[in-house]
């Protein structure tokens, strides 16, 4: 206002242009925030388009360059193994040490270095203080019984002129106390490729194995281990622990046992850092699924492997081993109509560009454009949930690249051909990764870690995303500027103020009126998001309360909520009672809410994307329009046009969506059907969320509930 | 000449004048000798200097490349002394090569390249833009030995071959640094200052090879460069058991051609050159002539690849003492097939004298041999009578002017 101001009084030096730029800009908020959502919103929509081709970055890796070395004898063995593994299960006699204790042999057979690394299951419990921070193995090791512990089995070899200071991750996670049938086909794949690699002798890297038992969830599995990997306990909590629960004695019967002369090695063994890990499962599909491989890819709080992890798989399984690659998508946009149109239209769009110049290439074929979409809401959507897909997230919290690879497969007869011909693609696939892996020589840096997959072989790189979502929030700082000018040129003390020379008690009174009811706008917003933070920390409470149905937890929540608005509302005070002076005052007040709002979804939106680009992505889409169009409501129908009423429904509409649990039953219902919704889903669904210590609920409880709040408050009030 | 400067100093004395004749001569002089020295020395050794630039697992052919050509120069009879092997990374003691200790630059896996009797001169983190610089120029430091050195002299014949990555005229060592055209050009004028060469190959294979010669100036310069700029010059095949390409295009079209010579054939450079077939490379060799004197046709590839020297005839051993007769020493340019084999001979050594003589012959002396040294030098001019007369004619005019200025 100040600048405002001094330009009015001194006109000759001439503004800069990027000054007048602004305020140009400023002045057409209207026009420029319409074009800015619209393009914004079409350009997200154009991303599988403008989808490039994925390429190997990485000169060192040189995919499939080796021919595979993976023999049938291998296979056999790794048969041997699979039967013994499925033969085990039909006589459940052994202390669920059985199997650990089988493919222990097996590794150490390949004079591999074998440990058993024991760990316990740690509960969902909510932290607060958890998000975004390292794990620590300290202060998780709370409530540990001694009874339920999983054995994971570590084997590891040596590259035999290798430094010793990387190594490769396998990963076979399968449920020690029932080996399903898939289960049991992943060991063999990795049992076949290890044996392999124990004999090779181009490794640079060590190897190592780990058969994570997948008694209590995968995830818990191959974290307990990393972190002990990762975190060595020389004396304190180690010690605790083995104390708590009387030795290691399952360990030393394991030991004790009849292959004693074998070398199984005490403690933890320890490789070098991982350049990469594979996780490896064989999922039971039907025929349709058969020779199809799908990867698996995002992390924790969206986090994607390198790119030339997932290009390397797709190269090799598509070119080497005859596989027909997938990434998750969402089915149910396949069918949707509009999109097929939409798809058409651009394809026909393309075909003109193309009569019109050959060099022209951006027209895609409806029906990859609808896969595309469908991919990429899918890649968006599991970004946004910030909830690791598979047992691969836990490496992604050690900066260690990481994917999983389903493998389907029909075959789970007793048809011996067929299976092994499974195993030894699978196998074949395998070692062209880690072969190619290992001729890495630092870590993967040469691709993309920010992207977006539009189907396993094309991607959006950050430059070209990001874009959408620059376009959507590019007219909130220019409305919120816009408002706020408004809001003072309505004021009639601020014409007053041109008039009379400055210095008199009456002007210096006006300006802290001002400033006072800029500020007044400030505090509610600060407020509500006080608020915001008191509602995300709600549930550690209602944790606590024993046996609690997840409808009950929700409502108790929604109700503590509620009242905890109300207490900060009469301890702080919304300072609605003393201005009550002109509705032009009224006015500028809610003008100035919603323009301190608006900015407070700006820098929420913009750090949300340093942090999940994918959830402030979704979280623009359903809060920018909504803090654009919020109006008084009593304003739009005090005028009585049919365009105010179009207005008023909109408001209404976006004020619906824009309510996260509304949103969630709604997209839930669009997706999956409405059939058998309840209301525990949003519970179990947010309980999730915080119990992989996603941002996005820091993003739903601290940004877009409070901004909801607020517009719901402009859109109700009293002018 | 020095009569005749003797002869002038007697007739007219003038001082100016004689001062004014003195700097004449000394410059003709010099013109002659420098003319003299690179025309008529002699081929005397080979030397060869073989670089990889490029280190890491990927680039193993790189390596290959370089220990193919090591192979074929040694096969063709450059001795090892006589060659510096700069080897950017150790391909056959990395760990993820299949075959320790061994490397091989084809897919049958006949020929190990690393095999017992490779001298690898500088190695890993030696080979640097530096150390290759000093090599060519000759600064070393101290402490370094003699096997480290290009010890060639001003009638030496050098391969210089790199094999890396490179761009528009750039070649990259390591991964850290690069060679830029310039930095060449200035090494190889050095050299040529130095008197450090007769004769220069450079065989560069990298993309974009032929702009690595863009600055180069000095005469005596051949080169050939496996791409025009703007090409790439790619591997020739991939050793799927290695898991890497071993060799690149245009080295292996070289090494074909010369595994079908022996030390003895006389094929020429041009035949070389254009048997690089475009179509094979996937890129256009080039060769740049234009600072070499001699017709390509005339020169035997074994004058770079080989140690093989034009053979001097003499009547007997040593033949210092007498100028007569060193002068007189018949040199034979040994083009015939039939008799080139006999006369093939080692370094005269008649010819190290006369070379001894002409570095020395700028010391003050009147002594008989210095004398005799400066007549035979006077000899080596070919047109030491158009010289003369040219002096004479310029002493007309000066003689006019002097008489009109007393």
């Amino acid at each position: 206002m100040a600048e405002a101001e001094a330009e009015a009084e001194a006109p000759k030096p001439r503004p800069r242009p990027i000054v007048r730029l602004g305020i140009f800009l400023i002045a057409h908020s209207l026009l420029l925030s319409v074009v800015c959502c619209t393009a914004g919103i079409l350009t997200l929509l154009l991303l599988p388009v403008l989808a490039k081709n994925t390429y190997i970055s990485e000169n060192a890796l040189m995919p499939g360059s080796a021919n595979s070395m993976l023999p049938g004898q291998e296979v056999s063995e790794a048969n041997r193994l699979v039967k013994d593994l499925t033969s085990l299960d039909l006589k459940p006699v052994g202390g669920g040490i059985e199997s650990q204790r089988l493919i222990a042999e097996y590794m150490s057979d390949l004079g591999a270095e074998v440990s058993y690394h024991r760990f316990y299951p740690q509960s969902n419990q909510f932290h607060p203080l958890h998000f975004l921070s390292y794990p620590e193995s300290g202060t998780i090791r709370e409530n540990v019984s001694c009874s339920l512990h999983g054995l994971n089995t570590v084997g590891i070899i040596r590259a035999p002129r290798g430094d010793g200071k990387e190594a490769i991750v396998l990963v076979t996670p399968y449920n020690s106390g029932k080996i399903g049938p898939g289960e049991a086909l992943s060991l063999g794949i990795a049992y076949s490729v290890f044996s392999l690699l124990s004999r090779v002798t181009w490794l640079a890297k060590d190897i190592i194995w780990l058969a994570a038992d997948s008694k209590y969830g995968e995830y818990a599995a191959v974290d307990a281990w990393l972190s002990d990997y990762h975190m060595p306990v020389f004396n304190g909590l180690g010690a605790l622990n083995a104390e708590m629960c009387h030795g290691s004695n399952i360990l030393n019967e394991l030991k004790d046992d009849s292959f004693t002369e074998r070398k199984i090695c005490d403690g933890f063994r320890r490789a070098g850092t991982m350049a990469a890990a594979l996780v490896i499962k064989v999922a039971d599909r039907s025929e349709q699924f058969e020779n199809s491989l799908s990867i698996y890819a995002e992390a924790s709080n969206g986090q994607m492997p390198n790119l030339d992890l997932i290009n390397i798989v797709n190269f090799l399984a598509v070119h080497r081993q005859g596989l027909q690659t997938k990434v998750e998508k969402m089915w149910s946009l396949l069918n949707c109509k509009w999109l097929k149109i939409l798809g058409e239209i651009l394809e026909s769009l393309g075909h003109v560009a193309r009569s019109l110049n050959p060099q022209w290439k951006f027209g895609i074929p409806a029906a990859d454009y609808a896969e595309g979409i469908a991919t990429l809401a899918s890649s968006l959507y599991y970004q946004a949930l910030g909830v690791p897909t598979g047992p691969h997230g836990a490496f992604r919290d050690y900066q260690v690249d990481a994917i999983t690879l389903e493998i389907s497969s029909g075959v789970f007869s007793n048809d011996k051909v067929k299976q092994n011909d499974f195993l030894l693609r699978g196998g074949r696939l395998i070692e062209g990764v880690i072969r190619s892996v290992n001729n890495l020589l630092e870590k993967f840096h040469q691709s993309f870690f920010l992207y977006l997959l539009t189907s396993p072989s094309k991607f959006v790189s950050v430059g070209v995303y990001m874009i959408a979502f620059a376009l959507l929030v590019a007219p909130l700082p220019m409305v919120a500027a816009s408002l706020y000018i408004d809001a003072h040129k309505l004021d009639p003390s601020y014409e007053n103020d041109k008039s009379t020379p400055p210095a008199s008690a009456a002007e210096k009174f006006g300006i802290t009126f001002r400033s006072c009811k800029w500020l007044n706008a400030a505090k509610k917003v600060f407020v509500v998001h006080l608020w915001g933070a008191v509602v995300s920390l709600l549930p550690y409470f209602v944790c606590q309360i024993p046996s609690c149905t997840p409808t009950i937890s929700f409502v108790v929540w929604v109700s503590l909520s509620i009242l905890s608005l109300l207490i900060l509302y009469l301890i702080l005070g919304f300072p609605f009672s003393y201005v009550n002076a002109s509705s032009q005052s009224q006015n500028r007040d809610w003008a100035l809410l919603k323009s301190v709002t608006i900015s407070a979804a700006f820098i929420g939106l913009c750090l949300m994307s340093v942090i999940n680009f994918s959830t402030a992505e979704i979280g623009a889409l359903l809060l920018v329009p909504m803090c654009l169009m919020a109006q008084p409501l009593k304003l739009d129908v005090k005028a009585r046009i049919l365009r105010n009423f179009s207005r008023v429904a909109c408001n209404l509409a976006l004020g619906f969506i824009g309510f996260p649990p509304a949103a969630f039953f709604v997209l839930k219902g669009v997706f999956e059907g409405f059939g058998g919704i309840s209301v525990g889903y949003f519970w179990n669904w947010l309980e999730t969320i915080w119990a992989w210590n996603s941002a996005t609920y820091l993003y739903i409880g601290m940004v877009h509930l409070p901004c909801w709040v607020l517009c719901i408050h402009v859109l109700f009030h009293p002018c | 000449m020095k009569r005749m400067q003797f002869k002038m100093y007697g007739s007219f004395g003038s001082r100016v004048v004689v001062l004014l004749l003195f700097l004449l001569l000394g410059i003709s002089n010099c013109v002659a000798q420098a003319s003299s020295s690179s025309e008529a020395t002699m081929h005397t050794n080979n030397w060869a200097v073989l670089v990889c630039t490029s280190r890491f697992w990927f680039n193993y052919r790189h390596m290959a490349n370089t220990l193919s050509l090591y192979r074929t120069v040694k096969r063709l009879g450059i001795p090892d002394e006589r060659i510096i092997l700069m080897l950017a990374d150790d391909m056959a003691c990395n760990a993820r090569n299949k075959y320790p200790a061994q490397v091989f630059n084809n897919e049958n896996h006949k020929l190990n390249l690393y095999g017992d009797n490779v001298e690898v001169d500088y190695r890993g983190y030696e080979v640097t833009v530096e150390n290759f610089l000093r090599v060519l120029s000759g600064r070393h430091e101290n402490g370094v030995p003699r096997s480290k050195r290009l010890l060639s002299d001003e009638g030496s014949h050098i391969l210089l071959y790199m094999t890396g990555h490179g761009g528009d005229e750039f070649l990259k060592f390591q991964d850290s640094e690069e060679l830029q055209s310039h930095d060449l050009a200035d090494a190889v004028k050095q050299m040529k200052e130095k008197r450090r060469f007769k004769e220069l190959l450079i065989m560069v294979d990298t993309c974009q090879a032929a702009t690595l010669f863009s600055q180069l100036q000095s005469p005596g310069v051949l080169t050939i460069g496996s791409s025009m700029k703007g090409e790439n010059s790619y591997s020739h095949h991939l050793d799927s058991d290695v898991g890497v390409s071993v060799v690149d295009r245009f080295t292996f079209y070289t090494l074909g051609f010369f595994e079908r010579l022996n030390m003895y054939n006389n094929a020429s450079l041009i035949s070389l050159f254009s048997s690089y077939n475009p179509s094979m490379l996937m890129s256009t060799a080039y060769y740049r002539t234009d600072l070499y004197q001699r017709r390509l046709e005339e020169v035997p590839v074994t004058n770079f690849f080989g140690s093989v020297m034009e053979t001097i005839h003499t009547d007997s051993a040593y033949s210092v003492l007498s100028r007569k007769e060193s002068g007189g020493a018949e040199i034979r340019k040994s083009t015939d097939k039939s008799v080139h084999d006999k006369k093939r001979s080692l370094l005269n050594s008649i010819e190290l004298d006369q070379i001894i003589k002409v570095n020395t012959k700028d010391q003050q002396g009147t002594s008989k041999c210095k004398w005799s040294a400066f007549l035979q030098e006077m000899e080596k001019v070919k047109d030491v009578d158009t010289f003369v007369n040219y002096g004479l004619v310029l002493i007309v005019p000066l003689l006019t002017a002097s008489m009109w200025l007393t």
